[in-house]
């Protein structure tokens, strides 16, 4: 066996991971950064461009497939859509009633003031260990670290690196990300974690709260990660035990996180760094 | 001429697996799941510029071999979180491992080339893990190896074969121009007919 034993090939190794250790460390202090850019640059559009292509042939393939499911769905949808069309009518009602206390308050929502700029997914992370994406805006388009992103079904996750023409997102299913929420109906506090399966788990909810299955689960805005009230899933089961200090439930976002095709990033949320009160209580 | 080549083939590979590939798994992995019983859904997947750099550093020089390693792990580590290099580094170890006992283990044919592919796929997971873990993340490991190792190996071992026989048939090429002749991408043969 040939090894590293032989001088020559124990200095082509040697001389092989000093240059990757040299790229790490440039990488990690940001010296990369403007290079990254243009390297990446021929790479995300050839990503995205099989990206788009694929999507497009995987939504064929799933129509093909579904079409018998979908003349029975399409039964169920004509039946709730008579239901809703009632609670459509009461809802309108309402709206109107909370048009009209809004302006005698003054109050505006807070999502309604923020600036959403649309970006193309390009790239989905490939090592399976980390979910994130990667989307075709960068700080060019005024992205920065920290920004929350959603789709108009609910939050997808939050910016975690940038460059000049694209960014990473870490997905609100990565088992690192953790997303304070509340549920809708009851106002109960919560925190949305991200499971190895995909999964999204709503913990550290009292056990006095009532959680039931179909409850919609909404950002709460506590932490100033992420502005409040914007849509995280709905409860799909629920997993109480008296001997626990919280409750815990599943939770289903309202789209596909593997098919994601365009995200909006919300540019004029900036989050807030709480670490200064945390280190004046340390003093 | 393979040195330029590796940045475009690793390049084409590396936008593939951040696209096409997963969509693809994720369709086969429903089609499996409605035509049998079980319910497939992994987020595993192959590694194309993995195997890409293994299989063409299995048959080329060392320098050659780190070359591929370098340019596939700067690609990888593009279009993923860690720092560039982080992946390059790991391939570079790979890619060291397999030229050294590869002129002894060929005779093992594609036995030799499925515990390569094996052993790589842990490593560089691990080596991922360990690098994440670096960064400030952490994972739930049991899990990780039942919903993303496991798979990853699976695809990785169907995925080395053609992935071979097309490098080698490229590398035939590259070498002078010899007539390729259709059963040298039998795997058997070639691997065994090593000098």
């Amino acid at each position: 066996m040939r090894s590293l034993r032989q001088p020559g090939r124990a200095l082509a190794l040697a001389l092989a991971l000093s240059v990757c250790g040299f790229l790490v460390l440039f990488s990690l202090i940001g010296a990369l950064t403007p290079v990254e850019g243009v390297v990446a640059a021929p790479l995300n559009g050839l990503s995205g461009l099989f990206n788009r292509v694929s999507l497009s042939l995987n939504a064929t393939f799933e129509e093909l497939n579904s079409l018998g499911q979908l003349r029975e769905r399409i039964a169920v949808l004509e039946e709730q859509l008579a239901r809703r069309q009632v609670e459509s009518i009461e809802l309108r009602e309402a709206a109107s009633d909370y048009v009209r206390l809004k302006s005698m308050l003054a109050y505006t929502s807070p999502l309604e003031d923020q600036d959403f700029l649309p970006a193309d997914v390009i790239a989905i992370e490939q090592t399976g260990i980390a979910r994130n994406i990667i989307i075709n805006r960068g700080t060019r388009d005024g992205i920065a670290v920290g920004m929350p992103v959603t789709t108009e079904l609910g939050l997808v996750g939050r910016i975690v690196l940038v460059s000049a023409n694209a960014a990473q997102v870490q997905l609100i299913n990565d088992e690192n990300s953790a997303v304070s929420s509340r549920l809708q109906t009851t106002r109960a506090h919560g925190s949305i974690i991200g499971q190895a399966s995909g999964v999204l788990r709503l913990t550290m909810v009292d056990l006095d709260e009532v959680i039931t299955q179909g409850d919609l689960v909404i950002t709460s805005g506590l932490g100033g990660n992420f502005p409040p009230d914007i849509v995280v899933g709905q409860v799909t089961s629920v997993r109480q035990f008296e001997f626990e200090l919280f409750q815990e439930a599943e939770v289903r976002s309202l789209f596909d996180f593997d098919t994601l095709e365009l995200v909006l990033v919300i540019t004029s949320f900036e989050p807030i760094d709480l670490t200064v009160f945390e280190r004046t209580g340390e003093n | 001429m393979g040195r330029y080549l590796s940045i475009a083939i690793l390049g084409l590979a590396a936008a593939l697996s951040a696209s096409f590939v997963p969509q693809f798994i994720a369709f086969i992995e429903a089609l499996l799941s409605s035509i049998t019983p079980f319910h497939i859904n992994t987020r595993g997947q192959p590694s194309l510029v993995m195997l890409l750099v293994i299989c063409w550093s299995i048959r080329s020089s060392l320098g050659d071999g780190f070359i591929w390693a370098l340019v596939g792990g700067i690609m990888l580590d593009l279009m993923s979180i860690l720092p560039i290099g982080a992946s390059s580094a790991a391939l570079v170890l790979i890619v060291f491992v397999v030229n050294s006992v590869a002129r002894q283990l060929l005779r093992l044919r594609f036995l030799f080339l499925l515990a390569v592919t094996a052993f790589a796929t842990v490593f560089i997971a691990a080596f991922t893990i360990f690098a994440l873990f670096l960064l400030g993340n952490t994972y739930d490991i049991p899990s990780l190896i039942r919903l993303v190792l496991l798979p990853t190996m699976i695809y990785n071992l169907i995925a080395v074969l053609p992935v071979y026989a097309s490098v080698r048939l490229l590398q035939r090429r590259l070498e002078g121009g010899l007539q390729v002749a259709p059963h040298s991408l039998s795997l058997g043969t070639e691997i065994g007919s090593h000098e």
